[in-house]
């Protein structure tokens, strides 16, 4: 499983051999800090969601990856999912940085779980369920996690549209008389 | 985490405890529910959310520079940990510079910020054995780091020393010698704290074997922070990334074997880790104050300048930075017309660590789930009102967190007669 | 303490605490007010781990959903005479926390609190002081209905 190290633009050549054209958009991002100016990498990968659990797969063949979080955007009409992975982690100053995002219509907010590859992806998977209203299909647990029990069905608090939290903001400062 | 079977043997049944939210001593209020055969533990459930104060949402109605003050109390004992990582997704995302003194100015903070919540985290853990004393003795420690920071930041708790582009306030030569002195009472101190802690044989007794988070495990849940590094597995945001002066200075994984010479995982590992980072904190710290550059502190000093070049960008950034739990990680995306962040995602370190705790619990007596819980260091906590149901007698009876802490006590005083 | 009045409290005043969803930070100073800079034990305060033996209750933290009827069981639990002291900005008026889906409102609206502690975080003289008001004004209850 430890093959050599890839560069980040290798990185990127492999998943583009593997999934061509379902690979929609790809970006490396290299900075630097400090004073010896060492750099660190990022890398943007945007692909289609058919493919979704083979591209997890792929990734799990360099190297079993560290899953930081799971971020969400209501972009109108769409929602995009994106997961923050990071490789070469343990050795000095190697880490790559992976974020992996995913569009998936309104319509049929529907998407593979990947417990079963990383178990650890639990808790973040469950947030997405409720906060983006995003259904993850063959999640072991799918039970609230954050939010009350008697939060009304429906609403998601990260979305922008009507099922956001509107109705439910209340203004602490507010006087009342 | 599968919904609770539970586990039928001829003779007896599993007890279900729900411990409750509300806590008498410290911390957040978070509900676990244990299966318990006997005084051993089967399976594990936690509930998390009673902290949820829609902290995300309300940032997306602020600009960056509001959100540098709410990001600080989302937890007050890491509260430099996620300003400094929302700041450097802003940065990444908007390509703003930081000046070299201010990055080495951020190093200096985060460890000194390490250095306080690791002697916190030993006060509780030993309050959880059973030694009061040692609560006492390292939270009096405590207090020379937090004079320290008053004496740089001008608060003890919430320190506000981040701005999106370097830091606020300096460190002028006429303070460093107050640092150095601090830093001497730390040094001469280490020792007497290591002592207390890894030479005891009670504290040896109760946290060798116990808590017990193998590698492959620690692996596949994505555990964080010193948790993982006292199971073998390296990762720690520091080392790996080169990110403020980290890249500069030198610096290596805490695993217990550094000082032992061989990894268990077990609560005994993880005091190991934290206080061997203790040690490093204060090396990074001397460091720092070596090499430090001269030059501004802050790449863009007038806000409304910065908020106009935020607005103006389009694009999207990830911060991380390792916090004394772990990894923290910030998301930010900005659409171009306004400079509130269009999404704004923080993860604390301790969500990832939970998942952990359940193979930790398993298989471990009910007097071990104080020690045990504590060790993994959570920002959100637990017990405190424990129901017990009997499910074959229909009796109810209530252990309150005095109780489930005597217990924890008690099983102590068992294993050194 | 306060001038005139007739020394009821016999006993020194015994605390509970409970956190309605808080950053922790007002909880580490109520820690640290018990720790030997501050010494707040020396008084006879002492945190209790049941509201039952309580005298004194401490909130913080702006209140969740979650938490808003445990609070209040709290608060029911309490034996008369009894004094609430809101500490730091959270509870008072929600502080940065002042727009959420998820919070109900300063403490003030579930309980009545007698001492408000002001500060983010405030620090741990404040809270002895604010122990300290709370003793006066439960001293003077029990001075009236005598």
């Amino acid at each position: 499983m430890s093959k050599k190290k890839m560069s980040p633009e290798e990185i990127v050549k492999y998943f583009k051999d593997e999934f061509k054209a379902k690979v929609k958009d790809s970006r490396v991002e290299k900075r630097v800090a400090g004073v010896k100016k060492k750099e660190f990498v990022n890398i943007w990968l945007k692909i289609d969601k058919s493919v979704f659990k083979d591209v997890i797969k792929h990734l799990c063949d360099i190297q079993f990856p560290h899953l930081a979080v799971v971020s969400g955007n209501d972009l109108g009409s769409t929602i995009e999912l994106i997961y923050h992975f990071s490789l070469y982690y343990g050795e000095r100053l190697n880490e790559v940085s992976l974020n992996i995002s995913v569009e998936l219509p309104k319509s049929n907010p529907v998407i593979e779980t990947i417990c079963d590859y990383i178990p650890g992806a639990l808790t973040t998977e469950r947030e997405k369920q409720e906060m983006l209203g995003v259904k993850i299909r063959g999640i072991p647990d799918s039970r609230r996690l954050f939010l009350p029990d008697d939060f009304p069905e429906g609403v998601y608090p990260w979305r922008k549209d009507e099922t956001g939290p509107k109705d439910m903001v209340r203004n602490l400062h507010e006087v009342k008389k | 985490m599968k919904k609770k079977e539970s586990v039928k043997t001829t003779t007896k049944t599993t007890y279900q405890i729900p411990i409750g939210p509300i806590h008498p001593a410290l911390k957040e209020p978070v509900m676990f529910e244990f299966e318990i055969d006997g005084e051993r533990i089967v399976d594990v459930d936690v509930s998390l959310g009673h902290v949820h104060r829609g902290i995300e949402w309300a940032g997306m109605q602020r600009n960056p520079v509001q959100i540098l003050y709410l990001a600080e109390r989302i937890c007050g004992i890491c509260s430099y940990s996620h300003p400094i990582a929302f700041a450097r997704a802003v940065e990444n995302a908007c390509d703003i510079e930081v000046p070299e003194r201010a990055e080495y100015l951020r190093v200096i903070h985060g460890e000194l910020e390490r250095i306080c919540s690791h002697i916190l985290w030993a006060g509780v853990a030993a309050h959880e054995i059973g030694f009061d004393t040692v609560l006492f003795l390292t939270w009096e420690m405590r207090e020379k780091a937090l004079d320290l920071t008053e004496y740089l930041t001008g608060n003890r708790v919430t320190k506000a020393i981040i701005m999106i582009g370097g830091v606020r306030r300096d460190i002028t030569s006429d303070m460093v010698p107050k640092v150095q002195e601090t830093l001497k009472y730390f040094k001469d101190n280490f020792e007497k704290l290591r002592h207390i802690f890894l030479d005891d044989k009670t504290v040896r007794l109760r946290s060798q074997g116990c808590g017990v988070l193998t590698y492959d495990d620690a692996l596949k849940l994505c555990a964080i922070g010193p948790t993982t590094r006292a199971s073998g597995v390296k990762k720690d945001v520091r080392v790996d990334q080169a990110y403020a002066a980290y890249g500069d200075l030198d610096i290596d994984y805490m695993t217990p074997d550094v000082l032992t010479g061989e990894v268990n995982g077990d609560v005994y590992d993880r005091i190991i880790v934290r206080l061997l980072e203790v040690k490093q904190s204060i090396d990074l710290i001397e460091q720092c104050l070596d090499k430090m550059p001269s030059g501004d502190i802050l790449s863009e000093p007038k806000i409304p300048k910065l908020l106009a070049r935020v607005k103006k960008t389009a694009g999207e950034g990830i911060g991380r930075h390792e916090a004394p739990r772990g990894e923290v990680i910030h998301y930010v995306k900005f659409d171009g017309e306004n400079d509130n962040p269009y999404t704004w995602k923080a993860r604390a370190p301790t969500y990832n660590n939970i998942l952990p705790w359940i193979p930790m619990l398993k298989g471990e007596q009910i007097a071990d789930i104080p020690i045990v819980a504590a060790s993994t260091d959570p920002c959100i906590s637990c017990t405190n009102r424990v129901t017990i149901v009997d499910n074959d007698k229909n009796s109810r009876y209530i252990l309150n967190r005095e109780e489930l802490h005597r217990m924890s006590i008690e099983k102590t005083r068992r294993l050194t007669r | 303490m306060a001038k005139g009045l007739p020394k009821s409290f016999k006993k020194a005043l015994w605390v509970y605490h409970c956190n309605s969803g808080s950053c922790n930070g007002c909880d580490i100073e109520i820690i640290a007010a018990l720790c030997p800079r501050y010494d707040v034990e020396r008084f006879g305060i002492r945190l209790v781990g049941s509201p039952r033996h309580a005298d004194v209750l401490l909130v913080t933290g702006p209140v969740t959903r979650q938490m808003a009827d445990k609070v209040k069981r709290v608060y029911e639990q309490m034996p008369d005479p009894k004094a609430v002291i809101c500490v730091g900005n959270c509870g008072n008026t929600g502080d940065v926390f002042y727009e959420s889906y998820n919070l109900v409102g300063p403490i003030s609206n579930i309980i009545p609190v007698d001492v408000h502690v002001v500060g983010c975080p405030p620090r741990p003289e404040a809270i002895i002081n604010a122990v300290a008001k709370a003793w006066v004004k439960l001293e003077t209850l029990e001075a009236e209905k005598r």
